[in-house]
């Protein structure tokens, strides 16, 4: 057949239905039961190009590795769009059945986004299923899927812990505090000694952050959710007291609800306007470059905690490599997936030199990760502080399946509110509902928790 | 609409560009200043982005935005721009000098014959098309964005510099619409007539003797789809998923983006956003200084803001 | 469609002289239709196709579960009564009733001034004015961004050194405002290029002879010039409903510095955007993008109808 007229009839089958671009993109290779490690090998001397997208800077370090180790592979790097242009990126393109990657980052919380629309390659028959005991069990949870799928393979996580400028502290006489109240009687204090001084800033529209709040207080929102049922409890005890307890700060005024990552929230952390950064584990480096001017002043805590019993910590951010299963390459690019996040060349200088916080046991146990002193830190150990916070992270989170649109929605209906100092409770009533909105005009069954 | 006939008509003439005045009023001295102060308020930001760009990153924010800071890294910030990201920012100022002038000269040419067209031939059909090209002005292009994105796709186009040009090329209906008007104004009917007597063909004609007189239209049209494809921002960022394809606007934006997610590095980015952007708007400010004769008597034509 | 077969009637009787046209008689139809080919192609490929493709498209919708069906109009039902999308037309025609005519004043001031000969250095004038239509409206964004920015921004600074308080400009109250001012920034030196070259078209002998009866340059500009340019205004506008109501890249290049004032549906626009880059609505997408189009066709309709009828009476 003339391959212009195949086209062509391509094209018109494609305006018959827009089904089409549907069954387009879920032209799927079907994954065999198990890859044999001959079939693995021979794919591996296949001249192949990769393509993989991530935004992950430096990366080249590891694809540079893998293209040594396996020379008939190539890897194509593109860095598409940062933060939620890079999804939308990708989903035009699964869903135009062309010009997607083989290979690309997602972050834990966009998982179940793409496994819904059945897009991701399960990795197991690939050799993933054998990797379980090299991760951290709450980040191995987070990849796996309920029939024990194996969706992707970590590279970094974020367990959340708190950075607070000691200096301040000290002249104010603060002691580090434990517990969330300690912290709440800390900022109106500390407001009030230093009115140009905020104890935290809580970023209205960072979704994410209060994702990793909600887990650390023991909520999990979407828990049970599976294909076409979705639970939505957003409206529950921990979340009411997460999303209070801010707003009340806000509207007492000893809070401030700069955007954070923006122009005005970095000359503010230079400035010393805020006392604490409540963040992650990828943020003591973070802060280091772009608050330079503090060096020396800050220190690494465990957040405070809602109840005095066990430590508990939730994860914000951090990523996996993930193999679509549109691919014509499955095996090439799930053995990139796996090799440049489980080969120790790899993952080493992923966490000593692009600073990527690991999630495997072997570096989280690696003195000579977690004995790093940062100057920045006055020396301190960060890393180990963190090491231990990631032992303290529950494995009971789920991500909801479209969580983008589930943050958009936070941040025009809980985000709003916090940041006026309104009223919490009836913002997490509007969120539950535009969430239900959406997810029944998309087909789910929601089952709201009574 | 008289006067947007009439618009053409002014440098079609020989002597239509000096105006015969009666001898000038007195100059208003009250006025003058009014208007000078108004041109500062235009030429504000585009002085502190100058400004700007001779200042290093910590300069940027504090120092005051209006004034030199206390080095000059104008050169440092320059040479920067051009060489980070293995030169991304120069791959980027050529894609778009390419979209924009291909889809400018292709879009132009297309105007021009459809415009002498629709003004100078009697067809069944004439004024209806004429109509329905002016009515889609009004639809959104996002509105577009998505389906031609999906018919793109199918047709292998997407990701590639042709996504940009030929949507850009059709897309300005305004084009048609001015080069109908200003051939019906320009182009005498007893000049084609003449030539067919002399036994030229009608396409013989128009690019040997009736085109030239659109010259001055031409012109203009070409100076404003430039800007409209230079200055387009939401069809490349939908098309493109190459960095290496991305037009100055796309990349910019991205840097924008970068300087603020990826922290770290906002202090390395935000000094090449500021000089990125000055450089990205010179060719733009060159070719109007450049091109003055014409736009300023000739581009009436209304361009649809995005 | 019918706004512009209402310039279109409008304009015809006003070409002066027009000639019969050049191609009479079925032998030149073809020679007309081979001209106005090459457009009419690429235009329905690339604009009507995907046009209709997306008007077809907006009566599905596809399911994350459940797959593809055909709803017919549905999803613009569903437009009509959604407070969304509402809320962000309100916000446009807002925008559109508050900059509009600011932008149009200022541009119509300018083009007098400098048609009445009475400022000096008008060239250097009329170029910086009309600079800023050089500027991407990203780089735009992305400078006035810099200069509302609070603390570090020039205004703020300045107000600082002052001892007084910038107001803020990214804060829910003033954005629509500070947005207002980009436009207005950006489109101000157009509009009034265009009324000016409007007012170079304006046959001198018109006012030559109220200058003679004494009349001043403020009472020409006053009864002369403007009823005259009077269809120029109204094109002018017409542009401005259709700038207004597809306002897009401004609020999202500003939506990284407030992003919590600038919600995803801010502008129907913006709306349309993340419902399907988003929101993955695509078909939705489509049908509010359609809404949008209709609002704005009616609106310069109404506008010309109403501006038609007055100039009638």
């Amino acid at each position: 057949m003339n391959p212009r007229f195949r086209r062509r009839t391509g094209l018109a089958a494609a305006l018959a239905s827009p089904l089409a671009f549907g069954a387009c993109a879920r032209q799927r290779v079907d994954p065999p039961e198990q890859v044999s490690r001959a079939e693995i090998d021979e794919a591996m001397r296949t001249p192949t190009e990769l393509n993989f997208w991530t935004w992950v800077p430096g990366i080249e370090k590891q694809v540079a590795l893998f293209e040594e180790a396996y020379p008939d592979i190539t890897v194509d790097v593109t860095n598409a769009a940062q933060g939620a242009g890079h999804y939308a990126k990708i989903r035009t393109a699964l869903r135009a059945g062309r010009g997607a990657p083989d290979v690309a980052q997602i972050e834990y919380e966009m998982i179940p986004a793409f496994t819904i629309t059945d897009h991701l390659l399960d990795l197991r028959p690939y050799g993933a299923g054998e990797l379980e005991d090299r991760f951290v069990d709450w980040v191995w949870a987070q990849v796996s899927g309920p029939g024990g799928e194996v969706w992707a393979i970590p590279q970094d996580t974020g367990p959340m812990g708190m950075l607070y400028r000691a200096d301040i502290f000290e002249a104010h006489g603060i002691e580090v505090p434990e517990t969330w109240e300690a912290f709440a009687e800390a900022a109106r204090a500390l407001h009030r000694a230093d009115p140009e001084v905020y104890l935290a800033n809580f970023p209205p529209s960072q979704g994410a952050y209060f994702a990793g709040s909600l887990w650390q207080a023991g909520a999990d929102p979407f828990a049970g959710s599976e294909g076409p049922v979705l639970n939505v409890d957003v409206t529950s005890e921990p979340v009411r007291r997460v999303a209070e307890y801010w707003a009340g700060l806000v509207a007492e005024g000893v809070v401030s609800t700069d955007p954070d990552f923006s122009d005005q929230w970095y000359q503010a952390a230079n400035r010393g306007k805020y006392a604490t950064w409540l963040t992650a584990a990828w943020g003591p480096v973070f802060l280091q470059s772009t608050a330079a001017s503090t060096s020396g002043k800050w220190r690494a805590a465990p957040l405070p905690q809602w109840e005095s019993g066990g430590p508990a910590a939730g994860n914000w951010g951090g990523s996996t490599n993930g193999v679509f299963n549109i691919t014509e390459h499955p095996i090439q690019a799930a053995v990139f997936a796996q090799f440049i996040n489980t080969d120790p060349e790899c993952t080493k200088a992923m966490a000593t030199e692009q600073f990527l916080f690991p999630p495997t046991k072997a570096l989280l146990e690696d003195p000579e990760f977690t004995g790093m002193e940062l100057e920045f830190y006055g020396g301190q150990k960060v890393n180990e502080v963190f090491a231990q916070i990631s032992e303290t992270v529950s494995p009971e989170f789920q991500w909801p399946p479209f969580n983008d649109q589930v943050r958009a929605d936070y941040g025009a209906t809980v985000g709003a509110a916090i940041a006026e100092g309104g009223d919490a409770a009836a913002a997490l009533g509007d969120w539950r509902d535009r969430i239900t909105a959406y997810a029944e005009y998309q087909g789910f069954t929601v089952e709201e928790a009574s | 609409m008289s006067t947007v006939i009439e618009q053409p008509q002014a440098p079609a003439g020989p002597a239509a560009r000096v105006r015969p005045r009666k001898p000038r009023p007195k100059r208003s001295t009250v006025l003058t200043v009014g208007m000078l102060a108004a041109a500062a308020y235009f030429l504000l930001p585009l002085v502190w982005l100058v400004i700007a760009s001779t200042k290093s990153s910590e300069d940027l924010f504090s120092t005051f935005g209006l004034w030199f800071g206390g080095e000059n890294s104008l050169f440092t910030n320059v040479k920067e721009t051009f060489t980070v990201d293995d030169g991304a920012f120069g791959t980027w100022l050529g894609n778009s000098l390419l979209y924009a002038v291909a889809s400018a000269a292709g879009g132009t040419f297309l105007a021009a014959l459809g415009g002498y067209g629709f003004a100078k031939y009697r067809f069944k059909g004439n004024q209806a098309m004429f109509m329905g090209v002016l009515g889609a002005m009004a639809v959104p292009s996002t509105a577009l964005a998505i389906p031609t994105y999906l018919l793109f796709s199918q047709a292998g186009l997407t990701d590639t510099p042709w996504a940009i040009i030929l949507p850009s090329m059709a897309s300005h209906p305004f084009g048609l619409y001015f080069m109908r008007i200003y051939a019906d104004s320009a182009v005498p009917d007893s000049l084609i007539e003449s030539g067919r007597i002399d036994g030229a063909g009608d396409f013989r004609i128009f690019f040997q003797v009736t085109g030239r007189l659109l010259m001055p239209a031409v012109a203009t049209i070409m100076l404003f789809m430039l800007v409209q494809t230079w200055n387009n921002y939401f069809l490349p960022l939908i098309m493109l998923n190459d960095p290496d394809l991305y037009p100055v606007t796309v990349g910019l934006a991205a840097w924008q983006g970068q300087a603020s997610t990826s922290g770290g590095a906002s202090g390395d980015y935000l000094p090449l956003v500021v000089t990125g952007s000055l450089v990205s708007i010179l060719p733009l400010i060159i070719a109007f200084l450049f091109l003055q004769r014409y736009w300023t008597t000739g581009l009436v034509s209304g361009s649809v803001k995005q | 469609m019918s706004t512009e077969s209402a310039t279109a009637t409008a304009t015809a009787p006003a070409a002066k002289g027009r000639n019969t046209k050049g191609g009479k008689g079925p032998r030149y139809a073809r020679t007309g239709y081979l001209f106005v080919a090459p457009f009419m192609i690429a235009f329905t490929a690339m604009f009507l196709v995907p046009l209709a493709y997306a008007a077809w498209f907006s009566l599905f919708r596809e399911q994350m579960i459940g797959g593809n069906v055909f709803v017919g109009l549905d999803n613009y039902t569903r437009a009509f009564t959604d407070p969304l999308l509402m809320a962000g037309l309100g916000r446009v025609a807002l925008f559109f009733l508050i900059q509009v005519p600011v932008m149009m004043a200022l541009a119509l001031f300018f083009a007098l001034a400098l048609d009445s000969a009475l400022v000096r250095l008008s060239r250097t004038v009329r170029l910086a004015i009309f600079m800023p239509y050089a500027v991407p409206s990203v780089v735009a964004a992305l400078m006035w961004g810099f200069l509302y920015g609070p603390d570090f921004g020039p205004i703020a600074q300045f107000a600082d050194r002052i001892g007084a308080t910038a107001p803020d400009f990214l804060g829910a109250d003033l954005m629509l405002g500070s947005i207002a001012n980009i436009v207005t920034w950006e489109f101000t030196g157009y509009n009034m290029i265009l009324l000016y070259a409007a007012l170079r078209a304006i046959p001198v002998e018109l006012y030559e002879a109220a200058s003679v009866d004494g009349a001043g340059p403020w009472r020409i500009a006053w009864s002369i010039k403007i009823p005259l340019l009077r269809p120029a205004i109204v094109l002018c506008m017409v542009f401005s409903v259709i700038g207004s109501f597809q306002l897009f890249n401004e609020p999202s290049i500003m939506r990284t510095l407030a992003p919590n004032v600038i919600i995803a549906e801010y502008t129907p626009n913006l709306y349309a955007y993340n419902l399907a880059f988003v929101g993955q609505e695509y078909n939705y997408a489509a049908a509010v993008s359609f809404v949008l189009g209709f609002v704005i066709m009616a609106g310069s309709y109404l506008f010309m109808l109403a501006t038609n009828r007055r100039s009638r009476s």
